[in-house]
């Protein structure tokens, strides 16, 4: 297993944000993370990223404990993570933004050529190569959303976490969205976990899905289960009288 | 313009300002002096403040302490390796003061920047007093064309530097860094350790200069070498030239120096008044200073073009 996630806990003060979650991950995989506001989706990614540490449990890449190391020290062992509120380097160009992110993270490029060269080859692949001299504070929020992908992409991950990178985009811009995220997944033989609360997306893209509910993982499994499961049902539903 | 032909302009008004030391007056040389001393200056701050964004309201202590290291020794040690190791001990005390005062951001390190050059400034003033010394003398400084020569040198190398770091694998951290640090240390930068090192290395060239200024101004007094007026020019300059980018500062102290001399003489009692009218209007609306605008406007036409 690449990415193995066992017994996490995590607790703010009273506040247990998420319990026993285990679940792990395998190379090439496409996992999905689903819940309402509020499950604990992020704080999982925060978790993973070294932005916050577990309450108690362990996380693992490729048997190396991750938990307690600082988040440059996570992006250089190879898990990249983008923001669900984007966080671009605004006052920097597109291209500064992106190759910034190939010298540092787990490419650590010595040379600014070639960190130029691989962010333009990224820029093309996430369509964003026209506003590679623009300043990224001028992009709109579908742009902002592929210049998070981008810049993860740069880092040169395992591992890459989506949170909602199709959060607020357009139909159509959803379905740029994933044909992106799959050629690249493709391209740069990724591992990837996705956030999502577009359903339609997760559905299509992802081979198994996890579900958390008030901090808990209520279910686990492939696309067809998850929608037919009635705990899950229950959970976003409520009950039927 | 081209790369080269930048550079070949470069060295040749070094060269020529070299060459002013060999035949120019007192005054002239006086001049010279003191717009080296802030181009090194300011181009210093721009390696942290600039790219990080960690604005330093405090620069001073770096000026300040060099200058105190250097007396310690003077007399002790030949004088231009007495201004070298100023620069060296103040960089790495720097290396262990950074730590806990690069911990804080914002509006909170700019006043910390600040209260920390008037903490140095204090224990110097308390040290001395203890030793029963109000001032010390420098006797047998060199002359005034050595130090010219001396600060002009250090101008370059700052500005060199400045010009470096912006365009190396480090400064692109540090300006992630200015941008939002934790999406930064995101995508791998080691941000603790970065601020650190541009910590100290924006306090070396300053620590020289300060050792350099006392043999100009022939005393070291605590108040005078901590005065917070150094600090607040550094910032003026730099913001109004610009600080993103070695070429900012040195716009901003030739242009405050043109002003300087055009308003002291004619009207002094405007001349700080028309300073922060100026560098109000800066920081509100042409946040990338003089050499922003240009960029901006190269950028602009650049675009029309294609």
């Amino acid at each position: 297993m690449l990415l193995e996630i066992s017994d996490i806990k995590k607790t703010f003060g009273g506040l247990v944000a998420l319990q026993e979650i285990t679940f792990s991950i395998g190379f090439g995989e496409t996992l999905g993370i689903m819940g309402a506001n509020g499950a604990g989706k992020t704080t999982l990614f925060s978790l993973i990223a070294g932005h916050q540490k577990p309450t108690r449990g362990s996380i693992t890449l490729e048997g190396q404990k991750i938990d307690g190391l600082r988040p440059d020290q996570i992006s250089a062992l190879g898990i990249a993570r983008t923001y669900q509120i984007v966080r671009p380097f605004r006052g920097l160009s597109v291209l500064e933004n992106v190759s910034t992110g190939a010298l540092y993270g787990a490419q650590k490029m010595r040379s600014m050529k070639n960190a130029v060269e691989l962010a333009s080859e990224i820029l093309v692949d996430v369509n964003l190569y026209d506003r590679a001299n623009d300043l990224a504070g001028s992009l709109t929020l579908a742009g902002f959303k592929r210049l998070e992908l981008a810049k993860a992409l740069a880092t040169g991950p395992k591992v890459l976490l989506l949170d909602e990178v199709m959060a607020g985009l357009t139909p159509n811009e959803v379905n740029e969205a994933i044909s992106i995220i799959e050629t690249c997944k493709r391209k740069y033989d990724l591992t990837v976990v996705v956030i999502e609360h577009v359903m339609k997306a997760l559905m299509r893209m992802c081979e198994r899905i996890v579900v958390l509910h008030h901090g808990e993982m209520i279910a686990e499994g492939v696309p067809d289960q998850i929608a037919e499961n009635s705990t899950v049902i229950k959970a976003y539903l409520g009950e039927k009288n | 313009m081209k790369n080269s032909l930048k550079l070949v302009l470069a060295v040749v008004l070094c060269i020529f300002l070299a060459g002013v030391a060999g035949f120019a007056n007192e005054y002239i040389l006086g001049i010279g002096f003191t717009i080296f001393m802030y181009i090194a200056l300011a181009q210093s701050w721009v390696v942290l403040s600039g790219l990080t964004g960690y604005i330093s309201l405090g620069h001073v202590v770096f000026f300040g302490s060099g200058a105190y290291v250097f007396i310690l020794v003077w007399g002790l040690v030949p004088v231009w390796l007495g201004v070298v190791f100023s620069g060296i001990v103040v960089g790495l005390v720097s290396l262990i003061v950074g730590y806990p005062v690069l911990r804080v951001r914002g509006p909170y390190f700019v006043i910390l920047s600040f209260g920390l050059a008037e903490l140095v400034k204090n224990l110097v003033l308390i040290n001395e007093a203890r030793m029963y010394v109000s001032m010390r003398p420098v006797f047998g400084a060199p002359a005034l064309y050595q130090l010219y020569t001396a600060m002009l040198l250090l101008a370059i190398i700052a500005t060199g530097l400045t010009y470096w770091i912006r365009r190396s694998r480090f400064g692109a951290g540090l300006r992630s860094i200015r941008e939002d640090e934790g999406a930064a240390e995101t995508i791998g930068v080691p941000v603790a350790k970065l601020k650190l090192l541009a910590f100290a290395i924006s306090g070396v060239i300053p620590a020289m200069v300060g050792a350099i200024f006392i043999m100009r101004s022939g005393i070291f007094q605590s108040g005078d070498a901590f005065t917070p007026i150094v600090s607040f020019t550094i910032v003026t300059m730099a913001i109004i030239g610009g600080s993103d980018d070695a070429p900012g500062p040195f716009l901003g102290v030739v242009f405050l120096a043109l002003l300087q001399e055009l308003l002291w003489v004619n009207w002094p009692e405007v001349y700080m008044i028309i300073l922060g009218t100026l560098l109000l209007g800066f920081v509100l609306f042409i946040p990338g200073g003089l050499y922003g605008l240009f960029t901006d406007y190269v950028l602009r036409k650049k675009n029309n073009v294609t």
